[in-house]
């Protein structure tokens, strides 16, 4: 198939996937990959329909940079949103919520990684992936259920916060262990060059405030754009060419640009880039799975979806307590953290990163895969937690009393 | 954060939305809020919350635009049920930018901004004129003021009051 028809047939997938997603009132995340999945060779490439086989849509060069684009994006809209003052405000209750969230949701991942698993390094990612909640899912739920006007939002939005910074952190370390060389030495080094390179650049943003104003100044949104993109992906580009996560220089880099006085106008005029690049990203997930592969570990989904359900609701209930709600508020809080997507996908491609080489091929297809059937269920479910959260709130209100 | 404004001891809780934008809380003084949210789109919302306990209503979305206007109509731009003769806003802490109506019986028509001696008696600039459908920016000294002009002009209250007693013409009447 012609490059560009296959690059129109793709984009014209997320469309589809977009429009049937509002039209079930669902996340468009685990649309996306569904609509990967359909187009890719292990399904419509399997297909033949009247004798005739159904074209399918290999994810060459152009699909594998859109979507590494989109981990950029998606990341430097983190940082772009990330305010460090905010954090320093509001410390110790987003601190108490955060930490509990990690303590519980990271420590039970890594308990449950080792043993599906065995290896510590697939521990360390899967706890990556069970712990990171989905920032995009969860805060367009909150407008959506108008639930942004109460005061549950501020421990889910202070939790993300915390997770944000956390994933950063934990990226760099994630993408040193699965690149890095092996032995202890080898290890050492690719971990102290991430962490280097993390030091570096926040001296950036922590000085470089000034140098990020001159560069957009009075500019037009064209040349904003422009500038912005270049700057971002040119030092992500950096990043990845001397062996550090890209994303993780993308949200630091985001967090240069949020200080300066044109974030709003940043955020509004690159929305649509980082939409984009980040359905490119999910497809691309979609693509790359093989749901035979999937339901291979469906068991292992199941086990996981049981064990990190209940502990995010446990860690937002308290997270809620932490910043003085309710029961009812503080459930809310709980049910609504449950829903895991970009972050998990993104620690699943850098899983991929290291088959053959950290992990073993086979290791490593089988958390990609987790990861996407995880994520599937995760995204639906918490979802819905948040769409019939009566009976829960109730149920805690019988428990707990209203106060 | 929580920033009071004044007035009626009047609270207004503003607090951040990581990743969506801001939220107002204005309570009502029944024990009613209404709550404002400005996404970062420029889309606002608006929700009702009966009490503290309650879950917030939604009342309605505003695009950027509407919002504004909206705004205005509410600030009394359009129509001020209450007499008052001109409308203010807050630039700074102390420093006002107002708006004059000039009526035809002002001592000010027919002056011009200089031989009024505007800035040296009350302290304010004129900073715009706005005459039927046109906007006179940045007036020079020599730019004569006719009735019907609505003056806009920049000060202190001592010093937009003082303009305003200049305008109206109260001080030879006294």
């Amino acid at each position: 198939m012609a490059d560009l028809l296959a690059i129109g047939a793709l984009f014209a997938a997320i469309a589809l996937a977009s429009l049937l997603a509002a039209r079930i009132g669902t996340s468009v995340i685990p649309l996306y990959i569904i609509a990967g999945m359909a187009i890719s060779p292990a399904v419509a490439g399997e297909l033949v329909v009247g004798g005739y086989d159904v074209p399918a849509i290999h994810s060459g060069e152009f699909v594998e940079i859109g979507a590494e684009l989109g981990i950029v994006f998606l990341l430097f809209f983190l940082g772009l949103e990330f305010n460090l003052d905010r954090l320093v405000e509001s410390r110790s209750r987003i601190f108490t919520a955060g930490t509990i969230d990690l303590a519980v949701n990271f420590g039970a991942g890594l308990v449950l990684g080792y043993l599906l698993f065995g290896t510590p390094l697939a521990a360390f990612l899967l706890a990556g992936i069970v712990y990171i909640s989905s920032s995009a899912i969860i805060t367009k739920s909150l407008i959506d259920r108008g639930w942004i006007a109460n005061d549950e939002a501020a421990p889910m939005l202070g939790t993300l916060v915390y997770e944000d910074l956390a994933i950063a952190v934990y990226l760099a370390i994630a993408v040193a262990l699965v690149t890095g060389g092996n032995g202890v030495a080898g290890l050492a080094q690719s971990v102290g060059l991430a962490l280097g390179f993390i030091l570096l650049l926040l001296l950036v943003v922590q000085f470089g405030g000034e140098a990020f104003e001159r560069l957009l100044q009075g500019s037009s949104n064209e040349f904003l754009v422009l500038r912005v993109v270049g700057v971002t992906v040119l030092i992500a580009g950096i990043a990845l060419a001397i062996g550090v996560s890209e994303a993780v220089a993308a949200f630091f880099v985001g967090m240069a640009f949020s200080s300066t006085t044109h974030v709003e106008r940043l955020e509004r005029l690159l929305e649509p880039v980082r939409d984009v690049f980040a359905a490119v990203f999910f497809v691309w997930i979609g693509l790359e799975t093989d749901p035979v592969l999937v339901a291979g570990v469906a068991a292992l989904v199941g086990i996981a979806v049981l064990v990190t359900t209940p502990t995010k609701l446990f860690s937002g209930y308290l997270g809620g307590r932490a910043y003085d709600l309710g029961p009812r508020r503080s459930t809310r809080v709980g049910l609504g953290m449950v829903t895991r997507g970009e972050f998990s996908l993104i620690i699943a491609a850098v899983a991929l990163e290291g088959a053959g080489g950290t992990l073993s091929a086979a290791v490593a297809g089988d958390i990609y895969s987790f990861t996407v059937g995880y994520v599937l269920a995760m995204s639906i479910l918490g979802t819905l937690l948040m769409q019939y959260s009566e009976p829960f709130e109730r149920v805690a209100v019988e428990r707990f009393g209203t106060e | 954060m929580v920033s009071e404004a004044k007035a009626d001891a009047m609270d207004v809780i503003e607090s951040d939305l990581p990743g969506v934008g801001k939220k107002h809380e204005v309570e009502l003084g029944d024990g009613t809020s209404l709550v404002i949210v400005t996404h970062n789109t420029g889309q606002r919302e608006l929700y009702l919350k009966p009490d503290d306990d309650s879950d917030s209503e939604k009342l309605v979305e505003l695009s950027d635009r509407l919002a504004r206007m909206v705004g205005t109509i509410l600030e009394g731009a359009y129509f001020q049920p209450v007499q008052s003769e001109h409308v203010e806003t807050m630039l700074t802490e102390g420093t006002l930018l107002e708006w004059y109506a000039v009526e035809a019986s002002s001592p000010l028509v027919g002056e011009t901004l200089e031989s009024a001696h505007v800035g040296r008696k009350t302290g304010v600039t004129v900073v715009a004129i706005q005459r039927d459908e046109d906007v006179i920016s940045a007036p020079d000294s020599q730019t004569e003021i006719e009735a019907e002009d609505t003056l806009v002009v920049i000060g202190d209250r001592e010093s937009c009051d003082a303009f305003e007693t200049m305008l109206t013409g109260d001080e030879e009447e006294e």
